[in-house]
C-alpha cells in the first residue's frame, strides 16, 4: 500500500496525547501530559504555537474555532482557536474528564469523566447541560451520533452504551470490554467512532477487532479484523469520506479498512512500536496524524492515493476531475517531490498510470490548502461525492508490506560512570565512591563542580567552576579526573587535578583528537584510563604521561579501576527483547601485564542493564544490575560471577531502589543509599549511606542447614581475596585470614554435627573432605563418640589422605620456593590426588627433591634433622615392606611416607569396599595411620604458626654458622665430615664444580651452589635419575643406620617444638587408640 | 536534678553521625566506640558527636523523630489523647544543647521558614520569663 510513514517527532512529554486537525486541515493540533496544546503548521514545524491549558491535558476537541480541552483541574475549558485565549469553563466534574467530543455541527460538546458521568453541554450556553448517568466505572470515550439524537460512550465497567440525549436514557448497552477500575488500567482506550454523514455505523474497538453496529437496529452487522493485529485496538476513526476506518493499536500498529469490502487496505507499524493513543484524519482524507503514549507525533501521508476505488464513483474519478485538480493545485515543486517519492512505491500501482493525479492530490497533505473554496465547489460539482474518490487502483490487491514481528533489538545502554546520577539533572552526583563525592551543578546561577572527600585527611574539599562543561568524573586518593564532550569548536578534553603531586603543578589537561569523545573514565593507582567514542582505551600515568592504548571490541558501557586492575564493560553485540549483550575485560597492569578476563559475556538479570561497576575495597570486581542483583567475581571458580546480594529484596516498596556506592569484603558490607521511589538519590538533602548485608541466594536458607551452608560459602567467597592479594604480592592481614579460616572450619564442623544428628553419614564424609586436617580429627572424635564407627573409619581415611596432601604441598612449596609461605598451605585444597600417579611422579621428582634436600641440608641443618626424625618411627615399624627397603636409602622423608600410605590406603579401601577377607591386614595397620596422622597433624597445626618463627630463627642462625666456616671447599667438606651419603646432586656437583668456577670465577660458595642447582635442574630427568642411582649405589645401607643415629641426636629449635608436640600427641594418643581398637573390634565382628 | 545534670545525662543518648576521618575502635569506660570509617554512619553518644562536630570532624544525622511530619503526628496525638502519650525522644534536652550546630546544614529556604518561628519562640520565652519574675 503506497502510503508514506513520516518520521515521528517529539510532541509532548511522555504520557497520553491526543491529536486532531482543525476544520481546514491546515493545522495539526495536539495535547499532552505537559498540559500544552500545540498547534503545528505541519509535521516539520519546528516552532509550534502552544497554549497552556492546565497541568495536564487529557483530551481535546476542535471545531468552529473553539478548542475544548479536558485538563487536570477537573474542568472542560474552551479556548479560542487559533489565538488560544481562554473562553470560559464549559463544565466541571468531580475528577478529571477523560474524553471530549464535538457533535457534527459543533454546537454541543460531550465529555466523559472518571467520575462515571457523561455530560452533554451546549457550547453557546454552558448552563444547558444534560447528564447521562449509568456507567459504573470511569468513562473511556464518548462520540456523537452525526444526527445528534444519540450519543455513544464506553466505560471501564466493560459496557458500551448508546444514550438518547434528549431523554437522557440508555438506548442499548453492550457488555463488550474487559472491566478495569481506571482509565490508566484499561487495556484499551476504546475510542468509539460514529460514521460521519448518515451515521449508519457505530465502530467499537473490541480487543483486536472492530465491531460495527447499525444505527437504529443496533445490530452487530459486521466485524473488521486483521490477522496481524495481536494487541488491543485503542482508537478508531472514520475517514471523512465515510468509507475507510483507521485503527491504532497498543503495539503501535496502524490499520485502515475499507468498510465496504471489509478488507484491510493499509498497514503501518509505529517506528518504535509505542502505543498509538490517538489518530485523526485530515479533512481531505489524504493523511492521518497519530500520536503515541510517549508523546510523539507522526503522520501517514499519501493515503489519498489508496483510498480510491469507490465503485459508485469509479467513472467520475477519471481524467476529468483529475484535470480539475491539476488546475487547482499547480504546485510543481511539491509534485516533483511527490513523484520522487512515488518512485519508491509499489510498481503495481505505477502500472495504473495515475501517479500524476494522485500526487497532485497529495498536495493538501502538506497542510496548505490554497483555495479551499474552489476545492469545495469542485467537490460539490462531483455530485456531493466525497473527497477521497480519486484514484482507481486495485487497492486490496496491492501486496501487503510484511511487518516484522520477531525479537526486537534492545537499544544498547549508554555509557555511564558507575556511582553517578544521570547527566541531564541540574544538580547531580558525578561520582560517589569510597574516596569521596563529586557533585555537579548546572543551573542558571552556577556551573560548578564540588569535590568532597569522605576522609578529610585525604584532601580538603574543592570547588571548581565548570567552564569546560565536564560531564564525567572520577575520584581517587591521588587525583580527580574530569572530562567533557567535544563541542563544535573545542575538542573533547580530559582534565586531571593531581592533588597528591609533590611538585607545584597539580593539574594537567589533554585534548583528545578531533572527532573523539570521552565516553567513560576511571582512575587506578598511578594511572588513569579513558574510553573514547572511537572504541579505544587510552591509558595515562597519573602525572599525565601517555601510556598504552588499545581497542575495545565494542562501545564502552563503563569502566572501573582499582590498584593495578582495570575492569571494562562494553557492548559485545546487540541484545534482543530487552536484554543487553555486554562483555567484560579485566586487565592487570602489574609488572607482568596481563588480561585476566578477556571479553567474557557479563551475566545480567533478565531484561536488566548494568547500573554499577566497581571493585570491592579488597580488589575483587563486582557489579550491580538494574534488578538490584550484586554479583562478585569468584576467582577460585574460574573467574565466574556469583550473585551475592539482591538489594531489591530489602526494598519496602516496588519503586524503591538502593544506589550502590561501595562494596567491602572485610567486613562484609554493601554500602548503598536507599532511594525512596527512585533509582537515584537527590543531592539535597544529603543522602545517608546505609549498609546491607550479603546473602548468597542458596536454597532453603530458612533451615539451619541452608543457613550454615550459605554462611560457609559466603565466607569462602569473601575471603578469596586473600589468596589473590598474596599471589599478586600484596601484604595481607594474616590474623583476619586465620580468623576467617577458623570461622569456616567451625561452620563445617557445625554442619558435620548437624548431618551426624540427621544420620546423614555420606554427607558427613563430604563435609569432612572440605575440612582441614586437624578439624577432620575433631570430626573423627565426634563420630566415634557418637558411636558411628563406619563413619569414623572413613574419616580416618580422609585424614590420612589429607596429611599426604599436606606434605605433598609442602614439598611442592619447597620446590617452588625454599621459603615457607604459610598462606598457601592454609589455602585448603579439596582436590584429591591419585596416589598411584604420585608414586610415578615421585620417581621423576626424586632427583629434584634430592637437590632441594641438599640445599636445605646446607642452609638449614636443623630442619634437615627435624625431617629425618619424623621419619624414623616408621622406618623401624615397617621394615618388611619391599618399597621401604628400596627407598630406605633415601634421606627424604616424605617419599617414604607417600609410598607407605599409598600401599596402605589401597588395602584399606579394598577392605572398606566390602571385602572382609582382607580385614586382617587392616588390623595391624589400623593404629598406625591414626597415630601417624595425629602426630603429623598436630605438628602441622603447631608449625603453622611456629614454622615462620622457626624459619626466621634458623635462617640467620644458619647464616651465622656458615659465614665463619665457609672455606672454599665449603659444604662438601662438612658433608664429608658428617659422612653423609652423597646425593646425586652432590656427585654431579663435584664433577662439575670446576667448570662452574671456570665460568664464573668470582662466585661465592653459596652462589656456586645456586648456579650448580640451576644447571642441575636443566639436565634431563633421565640424567638426573642416573646421578641419583649412582649416589644410591655409593651410600648403601650404611646410610640408614647413620640416619637413625643422627635423628636420635637431633637438636635445635625444631626438636624442642617436636617434643612439646609429642607430649600433646601422646595425651591424645590414648583416646585415638581407644577408637582404633574399637574399630578393629568392629572389623572383626563383621567377619 | 538541675538542668545541667539533666543535660549531662542526656548526652549519653546515642545519635548517628557521619565521620570524615578514620579511626580504629576506641575503648572507653562507657563502652567501645567505632571503628570510624569516613562516610559511613555510626552511632555515638551525643557528647562525642558534639565534640566532633565542633571540630568539624563529622556531620550529625538528625534522629528519626526530628522530622516535621513525625512531630506533627505526635503533636496531634498528644492533643487527642487525654492521657500521656509515649515519648519517643527520651530527653527533650537534646535539642537544647546539641542541635544548634546543626544549623549550618540548613538550606536558605529552610532557614527562612524557621526564621519567623524562631522570633516567635524568643518572644514567647521572653514573655514567660517576665511573667515569672
Amino acid at each position: 500500500m503506497p502510503c508514506e510513514r513520516k518520521p515521528m517527532r517529539y510532541g509532548h512529554s511522555e504520557g497520553h496525547t491526543e491529536v486532531c486537525f482543525d476544520d481546514t486541515g491546515r493545522f495539526i493540533v495536539t495535547c499532552g501530559n505537559d498540559g500544552d496544546v500545540r498547534i503545528w503548521e505541519s509535521l516539520d514545524d519546528d516552532d509550534p504555537k502552544f497554549i497552556t491549558v492546565g497541568e495536564k491535558a487529557y483530551s481535546l476537541a476542535l471545531k468552529n474555532g473553539k478548542l475544548v480541552t479536558a485538563s487536570s483541574n477537573n474542568t472542560v475549558q474552551i479556548h479560542t482557536f487559533p489565538d488560544g485565549d481562554p473562553d470560559g469553563i464549559l463544565t466541571r466534574f468531580t475528577t478529571n474528564a477523560t474524553h471530549v467530543a464535538f457533535n457534527s455541527i459543533g454546537s454541543r460538546v460531550a465529555a466523559g469523566s472518571s467520575d462515571f458521568m457523561v455530560k452533554v453541554v451546549e457550547v453557546s450556553d454552558s448552563s444547558q447541560q444534560k447528564t447521562l448517568r449509568g456507567h459504573e466505572a470511569p468513562v473511556l470515550s464518548v462520540t456523537f451520533d452525526p444526527k445528534d439524537d444519540f450519543l455513544a460512550s464506553a466505560s471501564c465497567d466493560g459496557s458500551v452504551v448508546v444514550w438518547n440525549i434528549e431523554e437522557q436514557t440508555q438506548v442499548i448497552s453492550w457488555p463488550l470490554l474487559q472491566k478495569s477500575n481506571d482509565v490508566t488500567n484499561a487495556k484499551s482506550l476504546c475510542r468509539l467512532a460514529w460514521q460521519p454523514g448518515m451515521g449508519k455505523f457505530l465502530a467499537v474497538p473490541v480487543e483486536t477487532k472492530v465491531h460495527l453496529y447499525e444505527r437504529g437496529s443496533w445490530d452487530h452487522v459486521s466485524t473488521l479484523s486483521d490477522d496481524l493485529l495481536a494487541q488491543p485496538i485503542n482508537v478508531v476513526s472514520w475517514s471523512p469520506c465515510e468509507r475507510f476506518l483507521a485503527a491504532g493499536c497498543v503495539g503501535g500498529l496502524l490499520t485502515v479498512w475499507d468498510v465496504n469490502s471489509k478488507l484491510c487496505v493499509e498497514r503501518q507499524k509505529h517506528e518504535k512500536g509505542f502505543t498509538v493513543c490517538s489518530l485523526a484524519w485530515h479533512p481531505s482524507g489524504s493523511n492521518i496524524a497519530y500520536t503515541d503514549t510517549e508523546g510523539c507525533l507522526g503522520l501517514l501521508d499519501g493515503l489519498g492515493t489508496s483510498t480510491a476505488d469507490n465503485n459508485t464513483t469509479k467513472q467520475v474519478a477519471t481524467k476529468n476531475p483529475a484535470k480539475d485538480y491539476d488546475d487547482l493545485f499547480d504546485d510543481d515543486d511539491d509534485r516533483l517531490m511527490d513523484e520522487g517519492l512515488s518512485d519508491t512505491k509499489s510498481p503495481a500501482k505505477k502500472a495504473v498510470g495515475w501517479d500524476d493525479d494522485d500526487d497532485d492530490f497529495l498536495v493538501p497533505a502538506t497542510g496548505r490548502v490554497k483555495n479551499r473554496g474552489a476545492f469545495l465547489d469542485d467537490e460539490n460539482s462531483l455530485g456531493g461525492e466525497v473527497l477521497c474518490s480519486v484514484a482507481p487502483a486495485a487497492a486490496p490487491a496491492v501486496p501487503l508490506r510484511p511487518v516484522y514481528e520477531g525479537p526486537v533489538p534492545t537499544p544498547p545502554q549508554k555509557a555511564f560512570q558507575p556511582g553517578s546520577t544521570p547527566a541531564h539533572l541540574t544538580h547531580r552526583f558525578m561520582m560517589w565512591n569510597s574516596v569521596g563525592i563529586v557533585r555537579g551543578y548546572n543551573d542558571e546561577q552556577d556551573n560548578a563542580i564540588d569535590v568532597e572527600f569522605h576522609d578529610t585527611a585525604v584532601h580538603h574539599a574543592m570547588h571548581l567552576t565548570n567552564s569546560l562543561g565536564h560531564t564525567v568524573a572520577d575520584l581517587s586518593q591521588e587525583a580527580v579526573l574530569l572530562a567533557c564532550p567535544s563541542t563544535e569548536e573545542l575538542a573533547s578534553k580530559l582534565q586531571c587535578l593531581h592533588f597528591s603531586s609533590w611538585d607545584t603543578n597539580k593539574e594537567w589537561m589533554v585534548d583528545l583528537p578531533k572527532g573523539e569523545d570521552v565516553r567513560a573514565l576511571c582512575l587506578g593507582q598511578g594511572w588513569a584510563a579513558v574510553a573514547t567514542s572511537t572504541l579505544m582505551i587510552r591509558l595515562f600515568s597519573i602525572g599525565g604521561v601517555q601510556r598504552e592504548l588499545f581497542s575495545l571490541p565494542g562501545p564502552v558501557v563503563c569502566m572501573a579501576g582499582h590498584g593495578e586492575q582495570l575492569l571494562v564493560v562494553y557492548h559485545r553485540a546487540t541484545g534482543f527483547d530487552g536484554e543487553q549483550a555486554l562483555g567484560v575485560q579485566l586487565l592487570q597492569f602489574s609488572r607482568k601485564r596481563r588480561q585476566l578476563i578477556s571479553g567474557e559475556p557479563l551475566p545480567l538479570s533478565q531484561k536488566s542493564y548494568l547500573s554499577w561497576l566497581g571493585f570491592t575495597a579488597e580488589g575483587t570486581p563486582c557489579y550491580v544490575d538494574s534488578d538490584g542483583v550484586v554479583r562478585m567475581l569468584n576467582r577460585s571458580l574460574g573467574n565466574t560471577w556469583t550473585p551475592v546480594c539482591n538489594t531489591r529484596e530489602t526494598c519496602k516498596s516496588k519503586s524503591d531502589h538502593y544506589w550502590v556506592v561501595g562494596v567491602h569484603e572485610n567486613p562484609q558490607q554493601l554500602r548503598c543509599i536507599p532511594c525512596k521511589g527512585s533509582r537515584y538519590p537527590p543531592t539535597l538533602p544529603r543522602p545517608a549511606v546505609a549498609i546491607l548485608p550479603f546473602k548468597l541466594p542458596l536454597c532453603q536458607t530458612t533451615t539451619e542447614k541452608g543457613q550454615m551452608e550459605e554462611q560457609f560459602w559466603r565466607s569462602v567467597l569473601f575471603h578469596d581475596h586473600y589468596s589473590f592479594l598474596s599471589s599478586s604480592g600484596y601484604e595481607i592481614d594474616e590474623d583476619a585470614q586465620n580468623q576467617s579460616q577458623k570461622e569456616q572450619q567451625e561452620l563445617l564442623m557445625k554442619m558435620f554435627a548437624l548431618s551426624c544428628k540427621l544420620e546423614r553419614e555420606f554427607r558427613c564424609v563430604e563435609l569432612a573432605e572440605m575440612m582441614t586436617q586437624n578439624v577432620v580429627t575433631l570430626a573423627i572424635r565426634y563420630a566415634s563418640r557418637s558411636r558411628r564407627m563406619a563413619l569414623a573409619q572413613r574419616l580416618s581415611e580422609i585424614a590420612l589422605e589429607k596429611s599426604n596432601q599436606m606434605q605433598e604441598e609442602e614439598q611442592e612449596e619447597q620446590e617452588e620456593e625454599p621459603e615457607y609461605s604459610s598462606t598457601r598451605r592454609a589455602g585448603g585444597r579439596y582436590s584429591r590426588r591419585q596416589n598411584q600417579q604420585e608414586e610415578q611422579e615421585d620417581e621423576e621428582e626424586r632427583g629434584e627433591e634430592l637437590m632441594e634436600e641438599e640445599d636445605r641440608q646446607e642452609m638449614e641443618p636443623e630442619e634437615a634433622t627435624e625431617t629425618k626424625k619424623r621419619v624414623n618411627p616408621f622406618a623401624k615399624e615397617v621394615p618388611g615392606s619391599g618399597k621401604m627397603s628400596a627407598s630406605s636409602s633415601q634421606p627424604r622423608v616424605t617419599n617414604i611416607l607417600d609410598n607407605m600410605t599409598s600401599s596402605k590406603k589401597s588395602a584399606q579401601l579394598s577392605s572398606s569396599g566390602g571385602k572382609p577377607s582382607k580385614s586382617p591386614i587392616l588390623k595391624p595397620l589400623a593404629p598406625k595411620p591414626k597415630t601417624k596422622t595425629q602426630s603429623t597433624l598436630l605438628q602441622m597445626a603447631a608449625t603453622k604458626t611456629a614454622n615462620k618463627k622457626v624459619q626466621e630463627n634458623t635462617e640467620p642462625a644458619a647464616n651465622l654458622q656458615k659465614r665463619p666456616d665457609t672455606p672454599p671447599p665449603g659444604p662438601p667438606a662438612e658433608n664429608s665430615e658428617n659422612k653423609r651419603p652423597k646425593t646425586g646432586f652432590q656427585l654431579w656437583l663435584e664433577e662439575n664444580r670446576k667448570s662452574i668456577l671456570a665460568d664464573n670465577p668470582d662466585l661465592e660458595e653459596t652462589d656456586v651452589i645456586k648456579e650448580a642447582m640451576g644447571r642441575f635442574r636443566t639436565l634431563s630427568a633421565e640424567e638426573r635419575l642416573s646421578w641419583t642411582e649412582r649416589a644410591k649405589g655409593q651410600s648403601g645401607d650404611a646410610a640408614d643406620l647413620k640416619k637413625r643415629k643422627r635423628a636420635e641426636g637431633g637438636e635445635g629449635l625444631e626438636n624442642e617444638n617436636e617434643k612439646a608436640e609429642a607430649d600433646e600427641s601422646s595425651a591424645k594418643k590414648k583416646k585415638s587408640l581407644d577408637t582404633s581398637s574399637k574399630l578393629s573390634l568392629f572389623a572383626f565382628n563383621r567377619n | 536534678m538541675d538542668a545541667s545534670e539533666v543535660e549531662f545525662l542526656a548526652e549519653k543518648e546515642m545519635v548517628k553521625i557521619i565521620p570524615n576521618f578514620s579511626l580504629d575502635k576506641v575503648f572507653l569506660i562507657g563502652g567501645d566506640l567505632g571503628p570510624f570509617n569516613p562516610g559511613l554512619p555510626i552511632d555515638v553518644p551525643v557528647w562525642l558527636a558534639l565534640n566532633l562536630k565542633q571540630r568539624q570532624k563529622c556531620r550529625i544525622i538528625p534522629p528519626e523523630w526530628m522530622d516535621v511530619e513525625k512531630l506533627e503526628e505526635m503533636r496531634d496525638l498528644e492533643r487527642k489523647e487525654d492521657m500521656f502519650t509515649p515519648c519517643y525522644f527520651k530527653s527533650l534536652n537534646i535539642p537544647n544543647s546539641s542541635f544548634c550546630p546543626q544549623l549550618d546544614n540548613l538550606t536558605l529556604m529552610e532557614i527562612n521558614t524557621i526564621r519567623a518561628f524562631l522570633l516567635d519562640t524568643l518572644n514567647c520565652m521572653y514573655k514567660l520569663r517576665s511573667n515569672l519574675q
